[in-house]
């Protein structure tokens, strides 16, 4: 598990362009949107595409990613269970 | 000073001339099928393309087929021609007036670029294509075509870009720049932008829904409009045996500065755009008989432009209905096609109706028009075209 | 009604030394046949949240207005108006491409919101939070005098209005190579492909800032054979600012015009030093306002040799393609 986060953080901060961070920095129970890391609506869509590109994990529509990106432990569980590649 | 319309044209979805079109509202046809002429992966995904290939576009221009050419300029090329001759302008009276073309346009020729993207990496069979990404060779295309312009111009707001254009062309008519304007939009649809709206998550797989509270997003569509502006004064000295077709009161060009792609939830921008043109066309919101618009069936612009409405006419609201549920949303032409969709309606007395409608929003206090109503009678009519980046675009047009 | 309408504050990032006018006593010359802009380092100015989505492009857009209206002795602003040619080029390409190479699948939003013509205007609008009219004005070489022109028009209405106009374009390597195989960049003589991101702020208000006042815009679209007769030419300039930029085709047309509408008027040029690009005209007329606030015109920008007893009025002239020919005076 502590591989898929932390290689999640590296991924997370390539596909966002959070180039002034590094995994250290991201907490992964904290909330990703909102307060958390602050990450909008567009970021969302950037994440959708992250899932499929490196997990080859398809979700639909911002909506259902809702409750998967909560935090990057709650992205983790979710590629673990459903991860294709 | 008045500034009239004296000419329309248009082609999209539902219609290859203004004829048609009116005859799609009157009998509630669609425009809005599986994807037939554009080559892409995404074939599940339902679009309002204009029922002509390339080909017989250009027979119909008589426009030989070897010639290089690019969808949106041969649809605004159509256009165009449609709109010259419902003024009843020839090309000599054009050649000898300062006339201007303004188009609205944002992908260009990137038609064929993206079909020829990797051509031009590895040979150079395509290189006549090239320039063609650029929205002002897609207008010098069309003003080549027709060989009446001395001055042509190119706006690009995304998808309130021909209403802008229509904007500056009046302003160009009261600042004496101009005799004789030619301005609209044109856009076909590409998989550039079908994967950039499917990209962003913004497209519904079903007929789209505008102000349904089950709306999943919009249905690209494509077209060409045109509208030929004159001040009253050169229209009366043409002499021609007819009234105009409607008068352009006023508009407003505003910015919502509020996020790259979003609307703001109050609606800030519309209530501004429509506020402002209101105002510039010395009118009351009361004054208004009919609303088209903007309603691109995405959550985020029908609840912004639906909650803007609201604030400005209350509980007195006047028809509205988005008309994208026939042709889609034709993007940078939208202005334009909505413009000239708009002058239809207020002359032939008809509200075009906003199809799909099921289930009321339950933040609004107002419904669309869901039926065909004929015979009403339309004094004044706001079209709406709202753009990334809250490029928000209103415009009035009025019987004579 | 044409109102007095000045520029009263103009900011560039380009091939020479960005925001600032090196250019005018130590020009950079370069020998390369394509070179970026040379760029500010970004991260003194912006925080990385801040332009994380941002191209190099748009960082030099929203840059460029900010120290445009920092100089500027009234802070507000009520207009962005932007001429470009081919928008956000880097993105349009990222997003083109990998559409192309991935079938049309797991493309980047980013990119695409990016890749509009108008994303420049609505960016500098959010970052100044100016709500009000905003344009984008895309019309291949002319894009910035439409822009422009816009401007004017907008101006000429409204008394109280301050309008910022801007002119961006970036180049990518595999454009570079395209718009040569298509004859535009990167042709026999021809100088560097260059970017332009240049911001200017016009009001009817003039400053101890203003750089001179704009007497008339004229953007007309035909052959130059028609253009001499269509065009009615001002007196008593001063010299001309041209787009000469070394390629015979190009430069052909300058020389014809000018001769015919101006025989014995100083020829100057910009591109030797700033190169060529879309909006690279909004460069040339900046450098024609800085000669006209200094009262002098440097040696390098001589083109026939012939130096200009004073510097009052420069006309600007700027044709793309032989097709479209826009001209732009100003004045002291």
């Amino acid at each position: 598990m502590q591989d898929i986060i932390l290689e999640l953080k590296e991924n997370i901060i390539k596909a966002l362009n959070l180039e002034d961070m590094s995994p250290a920095d991201i907490d992964e129970n904290a909330p990703l949107f909102g307060d958390g890391l602050g990450l909008d609506s567009i970021d969302a869509l950037e994440l959708i595409v992250l899932m499929e590109k490196n997990y080859g994990i398809k979700l639909r529509s911002p909506n259902e990613g809702k409750e998967i990106f909560e935090s990057v432990v709650s992205m983790a569980e979710y590629i673990k269970a459903n991860r294709t590649k | 000073m008045r500034i009239f319309v004296t000419g329309i044209g248009i082609i999209s979805a539902i219609g290859n001339n203004a004829t048609e079109t009116t005859q799609s509202f009157i009998r509630a046809k669609s425009g809005i099928c599986p994807i037939r002429y554009l080559s892409t992966s995404h074939k599940n995904l339902l679009v309002g393309e204009v029922k002509q290939t390339n080909e017989e576009m250009k027979r119909f221009l008589g426009i030989s087929q070897s010639t290089p050419s690019i969808r949106t300029a041969l649809m605004g090329m159509i256009a165009v021609e449609e709109a010259i001759r419902s003024a009843m302008l020839d090309k000599k009276t054009m050649s000898d007036s300062m006339s201007v073309l303004i188009n609205g346009t944002t992908v260009g020729g990137m038609d064929k670029v993206e079909d020829f993207y990797t051509d031009f990496i590895e040979n150079d069979t395509k290189n006549e294509y090239i320039h063609m990404q650029h929205c002002g060779t897609c207008s010098e295309m069309i003003a080549d075509y027709h060989r009446c312009f001395k001055k042509v111009n190119t706006i690009s707001t995304a998808c309130s870009s021909a209403a802008n254009a229509i904007l500056s062309g009046a302003e160009m008519l009261r600042q004496a720049e101009a005799d004789i304007v030619v301005a609209g939009g044109s856009e076909c649809i590409t998989r550039f932008h079908l994967n950039g709206f499917n990209s962003l998550m913004i497209i519904d797989e079903s007929p789209c829904r505008p102000f349904d509270a089950m709306r999943q997003g919009l249905n690209l569509g494509e077209g060409a409009a045109f509208v030929i502006l004159e001040t009253e004064e050169h229209f009366n000295k043409r002499a021609v045996q007819s009234k105009p077709l409607a008068e352009f009161k006023g508009g407003a060009n505003v910015c919502e500065a509020y996020h790259q792609t979003a609307s703001s939830p109050n609606g800030n921008g519309a209530f501004k755009a429509m506020k402002v043109a209101l105002k510039n066309a010395n009118l009351q919101p009361s004054d208004i008989d009919y609303i088209n618009a903007h309603g691109t069936g995405t959550q985020n612009n029908d609840l912004s432009e639906g909650i803007a409405i609201q604030r400005l006419w209350g509980n007195e609201i006047p028809y509205v209905s988005s008309t994208k549920s026939f042709t889609g949303h034709t993007t940078s032409a939208a202005g334009g096609v909505e413009a000239v969709i708009s002058i239809l309606a207020l002359q032939n007395s008809i509200v075009p109706q906003n199809i799909n409608f099921e289930n009321p929003m339950p933040e609004l206090n107002f419904l669309p028009v869901v039926e065909k109503t004929q015979n009403v009678k339309l004094t004044n009519v706001i079209s709406n075209s709202f753009g990334f980046g809250g490029n928000d675009t209103s415009l009035i047009f009025s019987k004579v | 009604m044409k109102a007095n309408i000045y520029i009263n504050a103009i900011k560039q990032i380009s091939a020479q030394n960005a925001l600032c006018e090196e250019w005018f006593e130590k020009p950079i010359y370069y020998s390369e046949n394509f070179v970026k802009s040379l760029d500010e380092d970004y991260r003194q100015y912006f925080s990385p949240n801040e332009v994380r989505r941002l191209g190099k492009m748009l960082k030099r857009a929203l840059l460029t207005a900010r120290k445009a209206l920092e100089s500027n002795e009234n802070k507000s602003l009520d207009a962005i108006i932007t001429g470009t040619g081919l928008g956000c080029l880097e993105n349009t390409e990222l997003f083109l491409d990998r559409m192309v190479r991935q079938g049309e699948q797991m493309l980047n939003p980013t990119q695409f919101m990016n890749s509009t013509h108008n994303t420049i205007s609505s960016l500098i609008a959010i970052d100044t939070g100016c709500k009000g009219y905003n344009s984008t004005h895309t019309h291949n070489g002319v894009s910035f005098e439409h822009a422009l022109f816009d401007a004017v028009m907008l101006l000429n209405k409204d008394n109280n209005t301050t309008a910022m106009v801007c002119g961006h374009d970036e180049m990518t390597p595999t454009y570079f190579n395209f718009l040569q195989k298509a004859g535009y960049l990167g042709q026999q003589g021809e100088t560097f492909a260059s970017e332009t991101a240049v911001a200017m702020l016009l009001s009817r208000q003039q400053t101890d800032y203003s750089f001179c006042k704009i007497e008339a815009i004229d953007i007309l679209y035909g052959q130059p054979s028609d253009i001499v007769n269509i065009y009615q030419p001002p007196t008593e300039i001063d010299a001309i600012m041209t787009g000469i930029n070394g390629f015979d085709k190009n430069d052909n047309i300058y020389t014809d015009v000018c001769g015919k509408l101006f025989a014995d008027t100083p020829i100057l040029q910009y591109k030797n030093i700033f190169g060529e690009n879309y909006t690279a005209s909004a460069l040339g007329i900046y450098v024609a306002a800085e000669c006209i606030k200094l009262g002098v015109v440097p040696l390098h920008l001589l083109y026939n040799k012939k130096r200009p007893k004073s510097i009052r009025k420069i006309l600007s002239y700027n044709h793309f393609g032989g097709k479209n020919h826009a001209f732009v005076l100003l004045s002291k």
